[in-house]
């Protein structure tokens, strides 16, 4: 019942989530934000660790998991954010449920669990995450965190991450449903004041939101803003203590990075507090530019307009000579995109522009209809877009769209390497900055050193098959020996029967011919 | 000591589904579907594709709310249906996590339904194979996880129904089944010692290539190699089975024995000269064979090498963890060392784990008064390295904060390892992965405390300032 394979070999129920733009300008029908699809390898996560991610990186605070050992070992320092000072939110902290924990409830468990742990780290907030088998069981969260609120006078704040309710969206919302109860209400007479025109003699502040700190990016933004004469009260979440939190609510303005897992609260502040926001990203020159165009404009304030210019002008001028050194090297280059979240695959778009280079696929785990309309505007024709992408599909992808990067997460990792394929990784486990100017010298770079590299070269030929010498040659001179096109391949085929990647760039005759000794 | 009785702080150990993952992933063309929310098959490929650097597609049923408040029946059945299309697998190994559990899902009756559904025979020639193994992740840890998803693996070909009078053809194969997870470079180093040794064996489960596989021209869905199935049900065939570990119970040797007269011995899993003789010497027993002198030689370069290092490794305090039967065969490397392995733990519970290490400690040591410890945390390991002092840690990667704290070096063997390359390459059984492993420590004992690049002393180098400034002072002249 095999039929006519779209633009990838998938299953049924998944064909409508994978797409290709036609022309500019055309509605895209593509599926998502859906359930991810039972036995299909969804990328995606849980609810659980959507809050996870969005919240860990508060670093004062003591991050509880209510459930058993795995949901907090495997989440255990995952995001690689960056801490300026204490960093509790890098020790991993677990109720550990056991059966009979299952049978009898765990709210005693988990209320001895935070006094032991108030009583040995002080934490100024802790967070409890529930976990699937807590909102199965039925513990009630809400009023062990109440009374044990009140008893040790912190927030005790409930995350209502239950795995099974939803997706990882859902996590993002249920962090940002803490946060709100971390965020002081202003007086009424400050709500009012609230708007654009902040007088010259007062600093204007804003929040960062949907920035983690990831290898100590927001290091690189903040400094920008500071210097057009901004105060900047709060990153969040990277970087961000509980009480730089609660002051959130100060802010003149909020900048919103990762809309995926921030919108919601920045809507909320505005309807709270009369904070308006605007969407920016810090990645890449154009939109680097942009954020802090944008800012000095809503402030209004020409010094300030001046100011950001100066910057723009100056940063540019000093990255440029390397951005135009690695774009020779790597124009032209095929890339894919898979992320978490869409206002990253967004931002990535213009930033392979800038370096010359064209995306072919993009993907994201969480993209609403919204999304997936813009990515579709701010891609070429031909580019494939999929949702929650399983990794058949991006093998397949990968070699049908001829990508020579990807860049993803771990997950994703080894399928391009796999693949012969170079890699960039613009998830948790990056090492060093991605956003501000430096940041962008860094993509740059490592975009570079990924592609350049002599080991594609090597994996182009995968097998060695010297012929040996006819026996009245051998007399100790030196032949050259070609190297065949494969004897064996039949039997490299029967091995791996139920394969049906044939990656026709793999496929090119071995350039190389081996000098063998004999 | 801090007193905790109720959180956990860094976890020294894993659930059970991730157990049996990597059970499961050592089985020719078996695919591993997770019944339970989206998440944990996530999460388990996160940490398995950090640990050995390869792609690891693991299933997932994905239940959500509905599934959860109805019954996960519809979707597990989706989820067997879309891995069969997908991935064409010969078994599914589909085990539970705590949500599948808790709601009650009656794993094995869905599976019946589903294969009736779907005319799934029990023909392992011809049909799927889809093996149900009950790992809640409230229950025990991953250790246990591994050890009943291969009791399950090996009683699903086992127990054919239909068959339970066919004679037993005896073969001479000898089958093999570690209670814990070994590296890949460990299970192709034991195969070689097989093929060798026993010329006929059945190692279950053989990730060697599964989990480090070589870059091919194609990518294939599920990686080549694993026990083949044809082996497993011919194991309650073979003459013996032979148990690498002695802490934990090894269930499906037992059940070989119990259910289809195969004799089981169990040896201590053959890290350090000792245990590394007495799985040769087993061997040897039940096969009667002599030990090739290859090995001997081995043997014989790994006394020289403990000899050539002994000085530096006399007395040397160290801290071992991980998992219960590695961390005995490593301690009892240590003793044979002359290392003082002044704390021993593992993050399981596990019942025997003390008595084990005190007889061990009382035989090759007497005088050393361990602090053994059982089912910790990495918070309760760091106090206790604090009152124990050690000079250098041996375990997987999440002791890395710990070594780092205390400025001693961290020798990474176990899982996870994270932060370092060459996981899956890492060997430590036999005696060539014991020469290793004593490399690796020596190096870095050296490493440590700089033995062979000590700073020229103040009054030397003041010395030697001076000297120079007055040959200077001759050549102006």
């Amino acid at each position: 019942m095999k039929e006519k394979i779209g633009i990838v070999d998938t299953l049924e129920e998944r064909k409508p989530y994978i797409t290709r733009k036609q022309e500019k300008g055309q509605e895209i029908p593509l599926a998502c934000d859906n359930n991810s699809l039972a036995g299909a390898i969804s990328q995606r996560a849980c609810v659980y660790s959507g809050a996870r991610v969005v919240l860990n990186p508060v670093t004062d605070a003591v991050h509880l998991v209510h459930g058993p050992i795995g949901c907090a070992g495997y989440t255990w320092d995952i995001r690689g954010a960056k801490s300026s000072g204490i960093e509790t939110n890098r020790t991993s902290f677990s109720t550990d449920m056991k059966e009979l924990d299952v049978v009898f409830g765990g709210e005693k468990k988990l209320s001895s669990a935070i006094d032991e742990l108030v009583g040995l780290y002080h934490p100024p907030v802790v967070f409890v995450y529930s976990t699937c088998i807590v909102g199965i069981i039925g513990d009630d969260l809400e009023s062990v965190c109440k009374t044990a609120s009140q008893k040790h006078n912190i927030p005790v704040i409930p995350v209502k991450s239950e795995g099974f309710k939803g997706n990882k969206s859902d996590g993002y919302k249920a962090a940002c449903d803490a946060l709100k109860r971390l965020i002081k209400r202003p007086s009424e007479e400050d709500i009012k004041k609230k708007g654009p025109r902040v007088p010259e003699t007062i600093k204007p502040k804003i929040n960062i939101l949907g920035d983690f700190n990831v290898a100590g990016d927001v290091w690189l933004v903040k400094p920008l803003f500071e210097q057009m004469g901004i105060e900047v009260i709060v990153s969040l979440t990277g970087d961000s203590t509980t009480k730089a939190i609660s002051r959130a609510a100060e802010a003149d303005l909020n900048l919103v990075q990762c809309s995926g897992s921030m919108t919601y609260l920045a809507k909320w502040m505005q309807a709270e507090y009369g904070i308006p926001y605007l969407n920016a990203s810090f990645f890449g020159i154009e939109d680097i530019s942009l954020a802090l165009r944008r800012t000095a404009d809503y402030f209004g304030s020409e010094k300030m307009k001046e100011r950001a210019e100066q910057i723009l002008e100056a940063e540019i001028n000093r990255i440029m000579p390397e951005i135009s050194r690695v774009r020779e090297r790597v124009k032209g280059k095929k890339a894919a995109i898979y992320m978490g979240g869409p206002a990253k695959a967004l931002t990535l778009i213009k930033g392979f522009d800038e370096l010359g280079m064209e995306v072919v696929i993009i993907g994201t785990q969480t993209g609403k209809k919204e999304d997936y309309e813009q990515i579709s505007y701010s891609v070429r024709d031909g580019t494939v877009i999929v949702d929650d992408a399983n990794p058949l599909e991006l093998a397949e992808l990968l070699i049908r769209q001829k990508a020579d990067l990807m860049v993803a997460g771990v997950k994703e990792r080894f399928i391009a390497y796999k693949l012969g394929i170079a890699f960039c990784d613009f998830n948790h486990d990056r090492v060093v900055e991605f956003e501000g100017f430096d940041g962008f010298v860094n993509f740059a770079r490592e975009v570079d050193a990924s592609i350049s590299s002599p080991v594609w070269k090597a994996v182009r030929q995968r097998e060695l098959i010297p012929e040996a010498m006819e026996s009245e040659k051998k007399s100790g001179r030196i032949k050259k020996v070609a190297v065949e096109e494969r004897i064996s391949r039949e039997n490299c085929a029967k091995e791996c029967k139920g394969m049906l990647l044939k990656p026709e760039f793999l496929h090119q005759k071995s350039e190389a011919a081996v000098e063998s000794q004999v | 000591m801090t007193k905790r009785n109720y959180a956990t702080v860094n976890p020294c150990v894993m659930c059970q589904p991730m157990g049996s993952a990597l059970a499961f992933k050592g089985i020719e063309n078996t695919m591993v579907l997770y019944h339970g929310s989206q998440g944990c098959s996530t999460y388990m490929r996160l940490l398995l594709a950090h640990h050995f650097r390869e792609p690891v597609d693991i299933a997932s049923s994905s239940l959500s709310e509905k599934g959860a408040v109805y019954g996960g029946r519809e979707n597990l059945k989706k989820g067997l249906r879309n891995v069969i299309n997908r991935y064409n697998p010969k078994v599914i190994g589909v085990a539970t996590t705590c949500l599948a559990e808790t709601i009650g899902d009656d794993v094995p009756a869905i599976i019946r339904e589903f294969k009736e559904e779907e005319g799934i025979g029990d023909d392992p020639e011809k049909d799927i194979i889809i093996i149900p193994v009950s790992t809640p992740s409230y229950g025990e840890s991953h250790v246990s996880g591994y050890i009943k998803a291969l009791d399950a693996v090996v009683r699903k070909f086992a127990e054919r129904p239909g068959e339970e009078s066919a004679v037993k053809v005896q073969n001479e194969k000898l089958n093999v089944i570690p209670v814990e997870s070994l590296s890949p470079a460990d299970v192709r180093e034991l195969k070689e010692i097989f093929e060798v040794m026993a010329g006929d064996y059945i190692f279950l489960p053989d990730i060697s290539e599964t989990f480090d596989a070589p870059l091919r021209e194609d990518l294939p869905k599920i990686s080549p190699g694993g026990t083949p199935l044809s082996e497993i049900a011919d194991m309650p065939n073979s003459q013996a089975s032979l148990g690498l570990g002695i802490v934990s119970r090894n269930l499906a040797v037992k059940y070989l024995e119990e259910s289809h007269d195969v004799p089981g011995y169990s040896v201590p899993i053959p890290v350090g000269l000792s245990n590394t003789d007495s799985f040769f010497t087993e061997m040897v027993k039940i096969l009667g064979c002599p030990i090739p002198v290859k090995y001997l030689k081995e043997r014989g370069r790994l006394l020289d090498a403990m000899v050539d290092v002994h000085k530096y490794l006399y007395g040397v305090k160290a801290a071992v963890y991980g998992d219960p039967d590695f961390v005995f065969s490593l301690t009892t490397f240590m003793l044979e060392l002359g290392m003082n392995p002044v704390l021993i733990a593992t993050g399981s519970k596990s019942k025997d784990f003390e008595a084990k290490i005190r007889q061990i400690v009382e035989k090759i040591n007497p005088e050393l008064e361990p602090v053994v410890l059982n089912g910790i945390d990495f918070d309760t390991l760091n106090d206790a390295v604090s009152q124990c002092n050690p000079e250098i840690l041996i375990g997987n990667s999440n002791g890395r904060y710990i070594a780092k704290s205390r400025d001693i070096p961290l020798v990474r063997v176990g899982l996870p390892i994270h932060d370092r390359v060459g996981a899956q390459r890492i060997l430590t059984v036999g005696y060539r992965g014991a020469m290793e492993l004593l490399d690796r420590i020596t190096n870095a004992i050296m490493e440590a405390t700089d033995t062979f690049t000590a700073p020229v002393p103040a009054e030397l180098a003041a010395y030697a300032e001076k000297r120079r400034e007055e040959e200077c002072a001759d050549e102006v002249r």
